[in-house]
């Protein structure tokens, strides 16, 4: 490929897309005259059994999956408009979120039947949550040279090793893990494979890590003799290489690359009213054309999924981009916060911990799910240069 | 989206592959025009595509001049296309006929007596002004141009003692949005060249017994301006579908950053080889300093896209965002 193949065919919404997104702008209005959905005074996706299982009653878990297993057996482009509607009203969708977009694509990619039939319903119904074990300790960039193993015993396998920074695993239902289940010699993405592991089995222990946000959404997961049975495995023996790729372009490409710090620019937009300074203005509008770009790459890299495509160079480059802007935004807000007063004397007390928060959350944006280097790399390759 | 326009990129490639060379590129420095690339160009009819068909044009659209304009501006083909194409479209839409010949466009108040920085001013055959109260067309050879240079040394004249008149009536407003949006094609077009030849460029050069392109650092500034093509790329073809006046003012600000990215990172991956006038880089790189602020600034166009969203409450920013691009302005 060169950079002459690096083109993305604008996306068409169809008109049942746009009736979805009118349905979940008037259950977001429920929300909000419900009492549900203040508004956000901190970055994240937050994590609210309730408010899941009120989304998934709405058929929007699962929403492209086969009927048989649940699903809604909607487009890929009808789900990318449910997400960013969801996550641009700040929605606390954390609990439903990882099994939605990733695990629960995997299973039915690559799982048998009775996993498809045991898991698919439970999510889609918003009873069941997953969380990822693929990083390990001394396996972050460079996860081909995880440790985690797992052994071949009767009727299942016995898995040992440690995985860390899982999002969610002290409160989900299963995690996921990638380890090694054989050795193929001169090939260190041979012999992976992935696991599903109920987190109650006993052997598992979940210990928090609290970020620098101050916040325990982090663990790490210690396997110690983990007992799984046969039917725990995804897909092929060895195959989990492939397997985890095509989940990283789920993970990779989404709207919540580019929407976790929209909370804060929507503040911004409502303190500063109508009438702003024009240096003001230059920056703001900078912002937002990096905005309604990677609106455009997200929408044309789920009509490439939609296509049955893999999209994972345009999928990185939509969270090198996304990523990269969500930083921008916080430096932005809190030139304009300068520049207007917007938070001098006491006013404006929620933009000002928006602001306070985000900028302590924003390291991690161009570090998680896959830093913007590793990123780099994959567009280099896609590109020609490698 | 026109299904001719595949067939219109690739007659004009082919156009540009038979006319345009170096030579005749360094040309327009020296005030000469490559008359075989307009002959050609306005054969095949492309000066009036944008011409509804009633009125003897093609009756293509502005995504269609826009995938010519990319096409264009990687070429880095002189003289007044985009000017040309828009200013037959807007003369028909103004009920006066096509032009013979090239058109000059200015964007200029009713009162000014002198028309600074016209881009191709003393070349053309007309110019074609678009002022508040409308559109008004006159022959150069009725002007005085005292010559002016861009940063790539094609002309931008001061055009003076031009005949008075009356204007027809028009939307001018209209006119400044396709003028904007064409230009961004031949941006683009220039940034697109730009990440080819360096990705190339960096597989060829050898430093340190390996070719450029093995070390990190260059591939991660190339996957940069890769993302700032591929990001600018999307907006500006749905700005050229859309032609709303927010869809362009972003794709004209995202283009002022990916111009910025064409030039800092084309040129340093190039290195010494980029900074010579022999080397084909610098007719990408230099258009890319004279048209980024064409037909609005980047900055212009930046507040424009904040004032589009200014106003609005939390709850209303977000429709606001994705509503873009929608409807027409």
């Amino acid at each position: 490929m060169s950079a002459t193949a690096l083109h993305l065919d604008l996306p068409e919404l169809p008109e049942s897309a746009e009736v979805l997104r009118r349905q979940v702008r008037a259950f977001i209005a429920g929300e909000r005259a419900a009492g549900h959905l203040p508004p956000p005074e901190r970055i994240g996706l937050g994590f609210d059994v309730a408010t899941t299982k009120r989304i998934a009653a709405k058929g929007w878990v699962g929403l492209t999956w086969p009927k048989q297993y649940g699903g809604g057996e909607r487009t890929a482009l009808e789900r990318y408009v449910v997400t960013e509607e969801l996550l641009a009203a700040a929605l606390p969708v954390g609990a439903h979120w990882v099994a939605d977009r990733q695990s629960g694509p995997v299973l039915l990619k690559f799982g048998s039947d009775a996993q498809k039939q045991f898991y698919l319903p439970k999510i889609a119904a918003g009873d069941c949550y997953f969380c990822i074990g693929m990083s390990e300790p001394e396996s972050g960039s460079d996860l081909a040279s995880l440790k985690a193993r797992a052994e071949k015993i009767e009727g299942g396998w016995r898995i040992n090793g440690r995985k860390i920074w899982t999002t969610n695993a002290h409160r989900v239902h299963y995690m996921i893990a990638l380890v090694r289940t054989s050795t193929v010699e001169g090939s260190r993405h041979g012999g992976l494979s992935q696991l599903i592991v109920d987190l109650t089995t006993p052997g598992v222990s979940i210990s928090p890590i609290i970020s620098m946000a101050g916040e325990h959404d982090f663990n790490e997961v210690l396997m110690e003799d983990v007992f799984v049975p046969d039917d725990a495995l995804i897909g092929q023996e060895g195959n989990g290489w492939n397997q985890v790729s095509a989940e990283l372009a789920y993970e990779r490409s989404g709207p919540e690359r580019w929407l976790s710090s929209f909370r804060l620019v929507s503040e911004l937009i409502d303190v500063l009213g109508p009438d702003a300074r024009s240096s003001s203005l230059g920056e703001l509008g900078r912002l937002l054309s990096h905005l309604l770009a990677l609106r455009q790459l997200s929408m044309s890299v789920a009509s490439m999924i939609q296509r049955g495509l893999s999209p994972n160079l345009e999928a990185a480059i939509v969270k090198d981009l996304g990523t990269k802007f969500e930083q921008e935004a916080v430096r932005v807000v809190r030139n304009i916060v300068s520049a207007e007063d917007l938070t001098v004397q006491g006013r404006n007390v929620r933009l000002k911990g928006l602001l306070a928060h985000a900028q302590v959350y924003s390291p991690a944006f161009t570090i998680r799910g896959g830093t913007n280097e590793i990123l780099r790399g994959i567009i280099a390759r896609g590109i020609g240069l490698r | 989206m026109s299904e001719n326009r595949a067939f219109f990129r690739e007659t004009v490639e082919r156009i540009l592959a038979d006319t345009l060379d170096q030579n005749a590129i360094e040309a327009t420095e020296h005030r000469t025009l490559p008359a075989a690339l307009y002959a050609a160009l306005a054969e095949n009819g492309v000066t009036q595509m944008l011409v509804p068909e009633a009125a003897g044009g093609i009756g293509a659209d502005l995504g269609d001049a826009v995938a010519i304009l990319r096409a264009i501006g990687a070429a880095a083909a002189p003289g007044p296309l985009l000017e040309t194409m828009l200013g037959n479209k807007l003369l028909a839409e103004a009920g006066l006929g096509p032009a013979e010949g090239l058109i000059a466009l200015a964007f200029a108040n009713d009162d000014a007596t002198v028309l600074h920085d016209i881009p191709w001013g003393g070349l053309a055959d007309h110019l074609l002004i678009v002022s508040p109260t409308g559109l008004r067309l006159t022959s150069t050879a009725d002007w005085t141009a005292t010559p002016g240079l861009d940063a790539a040394d094609e002309p931008r004249d001061d055009m003076s003692n031009g005949p008075s008149g009356i204007a027809a009536p028009f939307d001018t407003s209209a006119a400044l949005r396709s003028a904007a949006i064409l230009r961004a094609g031949q941006i683009l077009g220039a940034v697109e060249w730009t990440l080819a030849r360096s990705i190339d460029y960096a597989g060829e050069r050898k430093q340190f017994g390996r070719e450029i392109s093995k070390f990190q650092v260059i591939q991660q500034m190339l996957a940069e301006l890769a993302g700032h093509m591929l990001a600018s790329a999307v907006l500006t073809e749905a700005a050229a579908e859309s032609v709303s006046q927010t869809m362009i003012a972003a794709a004209r600000s995202r283009l002022g950053d990916a111009a910025d990215a064409a030039i800092a990172i084309g040129h340093q991956v190039h290195g010494a080889m980029g900074f010579s006038r022999e080397y084909a880089l610098n007719h990408r790189t230099r258009r890319l300093m004279a048209w980024r602020d064409d037909y609005g600034s980047v900055l212009e166009w930046r507040r424009a896209l904040a004032g589009a969203f200014t106003g609005c409450t939390r709850e209303q920013f977000w429709p606001a965002v994705s509503d873009a691009g929608l409807k027409s302005a």
